[in-house]
């Protein structure tokens, strides 16, 4: 890597970054600012730091009727069941889509792409009967079939793009070499789809967790996800905002820092499979 | 490539086909039905078969064109701004420099935070009174009065295309900066020898490499914004005078009212608006196979 | 032995007959569990309807068993969720359902018609025989689907310390509102810019209802809104926006901004209920005050509501019941009215000290008289649903008072 002037580095890096990142975060900003003010403060002249902090929202998240630590929990099951099992589907058919070719191919692959153009507001009481009769209604697997079933299509086409975007050489020289295609597979295409995966991982991941309608219908009480906690914090007498706020703030901060470790593996892929291969 | 007979192929697709058609095959085809049908849940015994007059009635609606063009500016602008900024984040993520990690985390937050409560803080943020876009357009001296943006027809679609592209940059970015790790370094190396500027590479080289990823998220960005509801409707409902009145709220509103044949119609076509993109995608991309 | 066998048959049937002549009969609830349905406007309602709920379970002498799941209000996106699940199978009893929701039910049989279980029920009179036709109107026939539970009568807030600033009195004549609202709007620095507006309208979803009040003061109705009055009253509604005397946000100001544009004196007068009197009083202590929105040709105030349903797929029907009624009228009505400050349908419980006492709910009191409700009819949802994108067009100035009005009239009396 050469090195660049500080200016060149300046107007080149960090002034774009800086400036799309006070646009993504400052809405994040504002909802913790929010969650600090007082109530009386939300109104009136606009402060950029409150004038009076409060954590009263964050000690309330505990005792309130809302149970987040329950609705976290079973956010997080429902998320990471749904990317286990639609990330170890969708390899398996994109794998197929890109290094095979076999009849009813692509009518397959035209059929995923279109499965997600119809809203899911139309399907809804079809799909609650098909949920009771599985008699899975109000465990987690409710909504793992139901997300799984609609991030499966955009997974499928996402690796299947990145996998026709890797270099084939080197999978090609292992089976020169005599690997057997499941060898290849594992040795080669899984360590160089690392990034990919990753990636499709936390679409699937952030698609499962922010999702509401089905959320409200196929749980309980007791299975009740975040979102659904979220919106009962808004009610016919106004928006809760100090815990609905807070409570935004402890859903988001940990799913940041599981990122965080997450995002290593994007840049490991690469190097890790080359070495290997 | 493997072409010949192979039972294998069939055995990897299996699962995720398994699952697709037991979940919804069966909620899409009554879908598909109930468009060809009166069906209307607040008359339940008046149901009958009524063939395309669920579509004929669409031609005349002129709130379906309405929001047919609203639909058509909603994932223009919405997803191509998404994209050029998540294309720039990606590039400027994939470079080095110190705290990298963090950024990237932080980067993803509008994707992480919930859908409830993206479009009550904008709308918050956007409040004609008490609104803080409001207070920062008027220190900067871009604008003098309290702009009631959700309130006025004129600024409410562009106030809602913002969200959506605040919202949907992670997506482009963690994509691409994935896509972007499986660029082979020589490439770049051999450019440099040739003496090539950054945007020579980033025009022959990036981007062509990761050409296929970009293709493909732009086509599942499209199909997903144009099916979004719930920051418009978290927003605006639809409002002020159906100016941000996409057909998927449309439909999201008819159907609330119950008048699913009539919504499922507008699904329908806004599915076939979405093929117009799709069906050229998928020929494009079976033709290069090909070749 | 055989003889034994069938005189105990006998009054085995005997019994049977009885228990079936009277459908409330003590005797015929078994123990079981109700699955019930709720939402609550917010964390305190939540606790207390578990407390509610908790204190029945443990009360009740037959064993019955309530089970509450709450399902976020979602500005109303809840009657979409409990008809969704509920056409779907859901195994649910019981739920708390409004009058402009009930249609979808009702046309789909999903409801029991309560009328034999109110009719045994022996304090059946302790809610005003009113309130039952109104609950019967909103099924379309005779029968009855909906139990009363509480109400709320929509009225004016106002900011005595504003009105005083203008010189006006609380007004008790239309004409004298309209006049209050131009003069309560008020350039209080001299910069040129209106710093209070007279009136917090209500643009967004939920604004008919006070709507309503201009179209009957001037003389209109429901029944045909395309008269010469009706569509004046829609007149001085546009006039109010036009001429700058409530914010210009009020076409997306829903109830959040109302009463946040009230509390902070952006708002001389706005249109809520008593839900709100609470976290008023906490804000502004003695400068809010309240009024019922006063006649002119028509007077007419809307009254919300909030009901219970039981389900036609409910098993232990008369156990249902047994819930339905302690909710209306003993102490589930009390502590849920204290509670949330809602109106109590129960006379009895109306008598209370508690509601004696507050100001606010003797407004209420006074607007009974001339509350109602919208029609309930098939076009109802609908018409609600679009009532603010067509209203706003006249607002905005789009179309005339007139081809609006024609427009409502059409969708909501076809």
């Amino acid at each position: 890597m050469k090195r660049e002037s500080f200016l060149k580095q300046f107007v080149t890096l960090y002034l774009p970054l800086v400036l799309l990142l006070v646009f993504i975060l400052f809405p994040f900003y504002w909802i913790f600012i929010t969650s600090i003010k007082p109530e009386t403060e939300l109104y009136g002249a606009i402060t950029y730091w409150p004038r009076a902090i409060t954590w009263e929202s964050y000690k309330n998240l505990f005792t309130t009727t809302v149970n987040f630590i329950s609705a976290m929990k079973n956010s997080l099951i429902a998320a990471s069941l749904t990317t286990v099992v639609s990330l170890t589907a969708s390899t398996l058919a994109a794998y197929a889509f890109s290094r095979y070719r076999f009849k009813g191919r692509r009518i397959l692959m035209a059929m995923f792409l279109s499965n997600n153009m119809f809203p899911t507001v139309l399907l809804l009481i079809p799909l609650y009967s098909i949920m009771r009769n599985l008699k899975i209604l109000y465990t987690p697997w409710a909504l793992v079939l139901a997300y799984t079933t609609f991030t499966l299509p955009f997974s499928v086409w996402l690796l299947n793009g990145f996998m026709n975007d890797l270099p084939m050489t080197l999978e090609e020289a292992a089976l020169v070499d005599g690997c057997n295609r499941r060898t290849a597979f594992l040795k080669i295409i899984m360590p160089l789809l690392g990034p990919s995966l990753v990636a499709t991982g936390v679409y699937i991941f952030m698609t499962s967790w922010n999702e509401y309608t089905f959320a409200v219908m196929f749980t309980n009480n007791a299975s009740r996800t975040i979102p659904v906690a979220l919106k009962s914090l808004i009610g016919q007498l106004g928006v809760d905002w100090g815990l609905l706020t807070a409570g935004g703030i402890i859903t988001i901060i940990p799913v940041c820092i599981m990122f965080f470790f997450a995002q290593k593996r994007l840049v490991e892929g690469l190097t890790a499979g080359a070495v290997k291969g | 490539m493997v072409k010949k007979k192979s039972i294998y192929p069939y055995l990897l697709v299996a699962p995720a086909v398994l699952i697709i058609l037991c979940v919804v095959f069966i909620p899409v085809v009554n879908a598909i039905r109930m468009s060809f049908q009166n069906y209307d849940l607040r008359k339940p015994k008046d149901i009958a078969f009524i063939g395309l007059a669920n579509y004929a009635a669409l031609f005349k609606d002129p709130l379906f064109w309405k929001s047919l063009i609203k639909t058509i500016q909603w994932v223009v602008f919405g997803v191509g701004f998404q994209f050029l900024f998540g294309f720039i984040l990606a590039l400027l993520l994939n470079r080095s420099f110190r705290g990298r990690g963090v950024v990237r985390a932080v980067s993803l937050i509008p994707w992480v935070t919930p859908g409830v409560l993206i479009g009550l803080m904008w709308r918050w943020m956007y409040d004609g009174n008490y609104g803080v876009v409001n207070d920062i357009l008027q220190k900067l001296h871009i604008t003098g009065d309290n702009i009631a943006f959700l309130a006025n027809p004129r600024t409410a679609f562009p106030a809602v295309i913002v969200t959506i592209v605040w919202q949907g940059i992670p997506f482009f970015a963690l994509m691409i900066l994935a896509a972007l790790q499986g660029i082979p370094y020589e490439l770049y190396e051999a450019a440099d020898i040739d003496g090539a500027s950054p945007v020579q590479k980033l025009f022959r080289i990036t981007i062509p490499s990761i050409r296929n990823t970009i293709m493909i998220t732009l086509l599942l960005r499209i199909i997903w914004v144009a099916n979004s509801v719930d920051v418009i409707f978290n927003m605006t409902e639809g409002g002020p005078a159906y100016a941000t009145q996409t057909l998927s709220v449309y439909v999201f509103n008819k159907a609330n009212i119950l008048n699913l044949g009539y919504s499922s119609a507008m699904a329908i076509m806004l599915a076939i608006l979405l093929c117009s993109v799709a069906v050229p995608y998928l020929i494009f991309t079976f033709r290069g196979e090909d070749d | 032995m055989k003889k034994m066998r069938l005189a105990g048959l006998l009054a085995a049937a005997a019994l049977g007959v009885v228990s079936f002549g009277a459908l409330t009969n003590a005797e015929s609830i078994e123990p079981c569990t109700l699955n019930y349905v709720y939402w609550a406007d917010n964390t305190d309602y939540s606790a207390l309807m578990q407390e509610i709920i908790a204190k029945f379970n443990a009360e009740n002498e037959y064993g019955i068993e309530v089970v509450g799941e709450e399902i976020p209000w979602d500005g109303g996106g809840y009657n979409n969720t409990l008809f969704n699940t509920v056409m779907g199978g859901a195994d649910i009893d019981v739920a708390t359902l409004k009058l402009t929701a009930t249609p979808m039910f009702v046309n789909n049989d999903l409801l029991e018609d309560l009328n034999p279980y109110v009719d045994a029920w022996e304090d059946k009179d302790d809610i005003s025989e009113n309130l039952y036709n109104i609950m019967k109107q909103a099924g379309g026939s005779d029968a009855m689907y909906l139990m009363p539970w509480n109400t709320q009568i929509l009225y004016v807030y106002y900011r005595p310390s504003i009105f005083e600033a203008a010189g006006v009195e609380v007004p008790k004549t239309y004409d004298e509102l309209l006049t209050a609202i131009e003069k309560c709007t008020m350039d209080t620095d001299g910069d040129g810019k209106t710093d209070v507006y007279g009136w917090g309208m209500r643009g967004a979803s939920g604004g008919q209802e006070p709507w309503g009040s201009f179209i009957y003061a001037r003389g209109g109705s429901w029944d045909d809104l395309s008269t010469p009055e009706a569509i004046q009253g829609m007149q001085d509604f546009i006039d109010i926006y036009q001429k700058g005397y409530c914010p210009p946000t009020a076409t997306n100001d829903g109830f959040q901004e109302i009463i946040a544009n009230f509390k902070s004196g952006l708002t001389a007068m706005t249109v809520h209920h008593i839900g709100s009197s609470k976290g008023m009083v906490e804000e502004l202590g003695d400068d809010v005050g309240a009024f019922i929105f006063p006649a002119g040709e028509g007077q007419w105030t809307s009254m919300g509501d909030t009901e219970n349903v039981m389900f036609a797929s409910c098993e232990n029907k008369d156990a249902a019941f047994e819930w339905l009624k302690y909710l209306a009228a003993y102490d589930g009505e009390k502590m849920w009215c204290e509670g949330t400050g809602n109106i109590p349908v129960s006379t009895t419980v109306q008598q209370g000290e508690y509601f004696q006492n507050d100001p606010f709910m003797l407004v209420s009191f006074e607007g009974v008289d001339v509350a109602g409700i919208l029609p309930i009819k098939d076009e109802t949802t609908e018409w609600i649903t679009n009532w603010p994108a067509t209203v706003s067009q006249a607002l905005v100035g789009d179309i005339t008072a007139e081809e609006c009005m024609q427009q409502l009239n059409a969708a909501l009396n076809p």
